[in-house]
């Protein structure tokens, strides 16, 4: 193979991800004008694009901050509750026997059937919207952190104890750094999910955000309208992810597969 | 020196509190809407934008509901003070379960319901909807009645199939062809002109109201707590609220121009006309015999008919006119 060939299939290989993404598009576009798809069945790339920027850009920046907003309190709730709340569950057998099965009750519990039930009873303002987002949520984040306070190696824990360390060195210096792999994967999960949570609750009650904007627009039956609200709300949940892996890399690097530092 | 401070504090002070009084003094109300901003729902939008509110002294706050029902129960837990719905939501409510919430103005004094097809589907009146496939949406409070309405012009509810579906894909269904008619409010007509013109279909509305479904519509709630403690701000409330209306009925342009001052994704025009087409519901013989807001005792006791024989309730369930109370009207 000559070198030119070479370097030409390296370049390919490099922006396959890129070119397969750029043909889909291209494929979808042409279907659409090819089999002249109605925009309220199927719209086209251009007819999404056209229709988002059609609207203002301080009505995007209101609807993608309200949703944010949510999305990163009920992140955040779910954060501060979980970790603890996982800590204590690794840490006392009678906890887990009795907090467990209620996480579980409440994890499969459909929020989006509870969620018009929660807006009544705690009215229209963030705090339901908060508490749904933090429903859907939170579990991952338990579940992973157990799961990784325990599988820290017996010896590491025996050790900790023959050089007297006391159950709260145990838990912040061997426990809590040994399960950071695990907690930063159930926070990857928990940050789209967070996104969800924030639509569910706009669905149910709101004047602004891209749940609200979807469903505005779908009742105007503007179909390419609420596709631009759809992409803009996958492209919020990827940055949202996008940045905790940065945390990540940033402040506990070793936590990665040596593949990815 | 302290003097000359204390003086400057004093006047700042009161200069403070003389600027800020109107403010505080403006008296909070909660107004939801039965469904998601919309021309229709053009009146309180327009008392706000016209400054009716402000000049009664109210500072409002408007909130989309997602239903009739979910309006009564929002208002019923306290969650709102005022709002609009289907009265026939809150008679079933009231007679289900005592929600203390009641209806004090009429809006629509007739029935907006109505079936949407195309020209050239071969429906051209309710009966010829036998044999048809039509769609609704799932929580729509027409469904409750739909069954009854066919009974009462003769036609076997078992010959039509119903789907139920988002409301967003009524539309779409209906210009592919998936479906024969939709089920929706003569309100929402001017939505549909954009799938429409897309696939060179045009729409055709069959009222309800042309079959015998009489009785009041859209009406204007209140929770009883905050028609007890707050007697002279709902009063006002619905007195802006009112005139709001008017002006929007003298001049439909105003009703698209005031929603987009307050909910800026609106598009004017189709609002425009989304008020427009509920003008007659409004402004029609009914209401110019009984007058604006008015509820009509024949009329109430229909409107709990039709609500009762299609809930399969006895009529003593409720007494109507227990669900209404007409001092709130402006005089």
């Amino acid at each position: 193979m000559s070198p030119r060939l070479s370097r030409t299939l390296v370049q390919l290989n490099r922006f396959a991800p890129a070119l397969t993404f750029i043909a889909l598009l291209l494929l979808w576009e042409g279907s659409c004008r090819f089999f002249a798809i109605p925009s309220f069945l199927l719209p086209s790339p251009s007819a999404i694009v056209t229709a988002g920027a059609n609207i203002e850009w301080t009505l995007w920046l209101g609807h993608i901050w309200a949703t944010l907003r949510v999305a990163a309190m009920g992140f955040v709730l779910a954060v501060v509750v979980s970790i603890p709340l996982a800590i204590a569950l690794a840490n006392s057998r009678f906890l887990s026997r009795t907090l467990y099965p209620i996480l579980i009750i409440v994890q499969s519990t459909p929020v989006v059937a509870v969620a018009p039930i929660i807006v009544t009873t705690l009215g229209a303002a963030d705090l339901p919207r908060v508490l749904i987002t933090f429903m859907i949520a939170f579990f991952p984040i338990v579940v992973s952190t157990v799961t990784g306070l325990l599988a820290t190696p017996e010896e590491l824990i025996e050790l900790s104890r023959s050089l007297k360390a006391g159950r709260a060195r145990e838990v912040l210096h061997i426990r809590l750094p040994f399960a950071l792999p695990y907690i930063f994967s159930a926070l990857k999960i928990a940050t789209t999910l967070s996104v969800v949570g924030a639509v569910v609750a706009e669905f149910v009650a709101a004047e602004r955000g891209l749940g609200f904007f979807i469903m505005f627009s779908t009742s105007f039956f503007k179909v390419p309208q609420a596709f631009a609200g759809l992409i803009v709300l996958v492209a919020l949940s990827l940055a949202m992810f996008r940045l905790c892996v940065i945390v990540q890399r940033k402040f506990a690097p070793w936590s990665l597969p040596k593949s990815e530092r | 020196m302290i003097r000359s401070l204390l003086t400057r504090t004093l006047a700042v002070t009161g200069l403070v509190l003389t600027t800020a009084a109107p403010a505080f003094a403006a008296d909070k109300v909660t107004f939801l809407l039965d469904w998601l901003p919309a021309g229709d729902k053009a009146a309180v939008y327009v008392a706000q934008a016209k400054g009716l509110f402000a000049a009664e002294g109210l500072e409002v706050t408007i909130q989309s509901g997602r239903g009739s029902s979910d309006v009564v129960t929002k208002l019923g837990t306290g969650a709102g003070d005022m709002g609009t719905g289907g009265l026939a939501a809150l008679l079933q409510a009231r007679a289900e379960s005592k929600v203390p919430v009641k209806a004090i103005a009429s809006l629509y004094t007739i029935e907006p319901d109505a079936i949407f097809t195309t020209e050239g589907s071969g429906i051209n009146s309710l009966k010829d909807i036998a044999g048809k496939k039509i769609a609704t949406a799932t929580f729509s409070s027409s469904n409750v009645v739909w069954p009854l309405l066919l009974q009462a012009n003769g036609i076997d509810p078992a010959k039509v199939e119903l789907l139920k579906v988002d409301p967003g894909a009524l539309a779409p269904m209906l210009a592919s062809g998936k479906v024969d008619a939709t089920i929706n409010w003569v309100t929402v007509a001017p939505g549909f002109e954009g799938p429409m013109n897309e696939v060179k279909k045009k729409l055709k509305v069959i009222s309800w109201s042309d079959y015998g479904f009489t009785g009041y519509g859209l009406s204007v709630f209140a929770s009883e707590k905050f028609l007890a403690e707050r007697p002279d701000v709902a009063r006002r409330t619905l007195k802006a609220f009112l005139a709001g209306n008017q002006m929007a009925i003298a001049d439909p342009k105003l009703a698209g121009a005031s929603v987009k001052a307050s909910v800026g994704d609106i598009d004017a025009a189709v609002a425009d006309k989304q008020f427009a087409a509920s003008i007659p519901l409004m402004d029609n013989a009914i209401a110019k015999k009984d007058g604006a807001g008015a509820f009509e005792k024949a009329l109430l006791a229909k409107t709990w008919e039709w609500t009762a024989k299609s809930q399969n309730m006895p009529i003593e369930k409720l007494d109507p006119e227990t669900a209404v109370d007409r001092s709130f009207l402006p005089k």
